[in-house]
């Protein structure tokens, strides 16, 4: 890109950044409020916890869509992924790597049973503890005990999309409430936390998956793709 | 209870994440079938939705059964019902050619990332929350990144990223309006935003509709950010090219539609010149490209930047209960049938030559005369002749645009229309030609041909259900 490019692209960016900064710093006064909406009906989420309950039941249904959104970039990645240029065999690992793992995820599996448990009632729920899974799937792979995932098995298509099909399977059975993921009060908090166990497990299994469908011999922490954070 | 279970609004967004959801566990072999039998059944839902809406009116789907602002509302009026018919009429004959398209192979990808990405769409026809939308935005663009490179060649995953980055950056600009929205009025339900923004916005808000229009167009590729569609739609296979090219870049359209009628209403007659000059220079330019290339899928995909751009000139001459929202719609019907026609016919006739250069096109005529007469009547409907769902659209904004004295509209409509008609004649001449003794032509699926035929005949055959359509589109949401 040649100079005056460069500095008409600088030159917009900073205007959009000054026009954003005085629009910001003059904020009118919300005219809805919708946090103290989310406070006058969380006893009846299921929940105790705000967060979880906007994600799971105010708005359960964006969060599906996410999930999907989540299944879909591994998706994308198994369509151009050549199963071929992946190692079948998992490489060796040094000694102390081994160690580490076999010390370290049996704890990272305990953790991830106790932030989905914890997430009814403090910060924590399925994408933190499937989160902390697919770490400890990383770690496993690294240290030559897991090997990277050519083209995924049955079984293991059914643990990346089972949680998905839980949750859908509840939104479209809870029609008979009246509507799509209308939880009855009595009930909700149990369909969350099955709804949040079977995510917990495929959330671990797709985010794994975003590193052990590209990695390659020898594997190096490089081969991972970042991807876009979700909440 | 029985009655909320068989409504069929929401189960136009669960059948197709279910069949998307098992092609992707069934594996090798068996998702065409399930991907088929969904989509006739999606089909006859959205008849049914539809016939419903217009005896009834719109409806309010209430996710949760909260309401907004807390929940997400889901909302059936006319417009989201006639985009939602689209979508599942041209997917339908899709899914058939796409069974005969593909290996085995090649459909245990196709199919999980097909159904994500209708299922993105019907989402996003009957989402009325701004934050909602933006969700079913990424479903549809990760899917169509997926579906663009799945066929892993170099190329391809090159297009593909280019796709990926500009998507990226438009669904960020898009989600920062979102954000600012939510800062300065605290809910993103367009019912409930519709109300609080008022005849006057301040400078956050046209800020945010600023980002948020920006985003969108990007998305649509309409000019001059078109620079992504040729080679992202020209070069993907064929079933894929047509959903993008009929459906996707139509569902941002919808959304700048849908939000210059809604909450951004006094912000649309600012933006209005602005979408219409550009949509003039895409036909001119989209036409002028379509007729200077060689290559025929290439054709196709300027086509659409082309006729991306008659989208756009309804939103100078909008007015309420005018002609210009009829046309505009009319023209993404007619757009999206005629266009899944013409890749699909693009398909064939490639597969028939073995070939992707119009001159390779020589003696095609006696092969595949069901497709070559496909491809000529979606040329109708792009041309806009009588009695086509094109010639229905270019009647009405030419109508639309007399009747507001607005001239200079007129002549970019005719002028786009003969472009057209160069560009689709250039292909049938060759087609017409004898072929030389070296040609060599291979046999095509009679299941192909004939659902190009079908989606061709019905884009010019729509043109004569018109009445319907205006008395659907009727269907408004609102006091």
């Amino acid at each position: 890109m040649n100079a005056p490019a460069r500095l008409a692209v600088v030159g917009f960016a900073l205007a959009l950044a000054g026009a954003l900064a005085t629009a910001v710093l003059d904020l009118p006064a919300a005219a809805v409020d919708l946090p103290a909406a989310v406070a006058e009906n969380l006893s009846t989420s299921g929940v105790e916890h705000p967060v979880t309950a906007v994600l799971l039941n105010f708005r359960g249904y964006d969060t599906l869509l996410e999930i999907a959104v989540l299944l879909l970039a591994l998706l994308g990645m198994l369509a151009v992924a050549k199963p071929e240029a992946v190692a079948p065999e998992p490489s060796a690992a040094d000694p102390m790597l081994r160690f580490l793992a076999s010390v370290a995820v049996p704890l990272m599996i305990l953790a991830a049973g106790y932030l989905l448990w914890a997430g009814a009632h403090r910060p924590g729920g399925a994408f933190q503890a499937g989160a902390v899974l697919a770490a400890a799937a990383v770690l496993l792979h690294l240290a030559g005990r897991l090997p990277a995932w050519a083209s995924p098995s049955r079984m293991l298509r059914l643990g990346l999309v089972g949680g998905f099909l839980i949750f859908l399977a509840v939104a479209a059975a809870l029609l008979a409430q009246g509507a799509l993921l209308r939880y009855p009060p009595a009930h909700a908090g149990a369909l969350i936390l099955l709804i949040e166990a079977g995510l917990t497990l495929s959330l671990g299994l797709i985010l794994a998956g975003l590193f052990l469908v590209l990695a390659r011999r020898p594997a190096s922490p490089r081969a991972g793709v970042g991807e876009e954070g979700k909440s | 209870m029985a009655d909320t279970f068989l409504d069929p609004l929401p189960w136009l967004i669960i059948l197709p994440l279910a069949w998307a959801s098992l092609a992707f566990l069934v594996g090798e072999g068996r998702g065409g079938r399930l991907a088929v039998a969904g989509l006739a059944v999606q089909l006859a839902l959205a008849l049914i939705l539809a016939v419903q809406v217009m005896a009834q009116g719109a409806r309010v789907h209430a996710v949760g059964g909260w309401g907004a602002s807390l929940g997400i509302d889901l909302l059936a009026d006319g417009l989201s019902v006639a985009m939602l018919l689209l979508t599942q009429a041209v997917a339908l004959p899709l899914a058939v050619y796409a069974r005969a398209y593909f290996s085995e192979v090649a459909q245990t990808t196709f199919w999980p990332l097909a159904g994500f990405l209708l299922a993105a769409l019907n989402a996003l026809f009957l989402s009325a929350d701004l934050f909602n939308l933006y969700v079913t935005l990424e479903l549809l663009s990760l899917a169509a990144v997926g579906l663009v490179a799945m066929s892993g060649k170099p190329a391809q995953v090159d297009a593909a990223l280019r796709y990926l980055l500009v998507s990226l950056t438009a669904s960020g600009a898009y989600l920062m309006g979102v954000a600012l929205i939510y800062g300065a009025y605290g809910t993103v339900s367009l019912a409930g935003l519709a109300p609080l923004v008022g005849a006057d916005p301040p400078l956050i808000t046209q800020l945010a509709a600023g980002l948020m229009l920006a985003g969108l167009l990007a998305k649509t590729a309409l000019f001059p950010f078109h620079f992504w569609l040729p080679a992202a739609h020209g070069g993907a296979p064929a079933p894929v090219s047509a959903l993008l090219s009929a459906l996707v870049v139509k569902a941002t359209f919808y959304m700048v539609l849908r939000l210059a009628l809604g909450p951004f209403a006094a912000l649309a007659d600012d933006a209005a010149p602005l979408l219409g000059a550009l949509g003039a220079a895409a036909i001119l330019w989209g036409s002028w490209r379509a007729l200077t290339t060689h290559h025929i899928k290439m054709l196709v995909a300027w086509s659409t930047v082309a006729q991306l751009g008659y989208l756009f000139l309804l939103f100078p001459l909008l007015e309420p209960g005018g002609a210009a929202l009829r046309a505009g719609v009319m023209q993404a019907f007619a757009h999206g049938l005629a266009k899944a026609a013409m890749f699909a016919a693009a398909g064939v006739l490639m597969l028939s030559t073995g070939r992707d250069t119009l001159e390779g096109l020589a003696g095609v005529a006696g092969r595949v005369p069901v497709t070559l007469f496909a491809f000529a009547l979606a040329g109708v409907t792009l041309m806009g002749l009588p009695p086509s769902g094109g010639f229905l659209a270019k009647w009405l904004l030419i109508e639309a645009a007399l009747e507001q004295g607005q001239w200079g509209w007129v002549v970019v409509v005719i002028g786009g229309g003969l472009l057209a008609a160069a560009y689709v004649f250039k292909v049938l001449r060759q087609a017409f030609l004898l072929a030389p003794a070296s040609a060599h032509f291979h046999r095509v699926p009679r299941a192909m041909e004939w659902s190009a035929f079908l989606l061709a005949a019905a884009s010019v055959l729509i043109g004569l259900r018109a009445t319907e359509g205006v008395a659907l589109l009727g269907v408004e949401f609102g006091p």
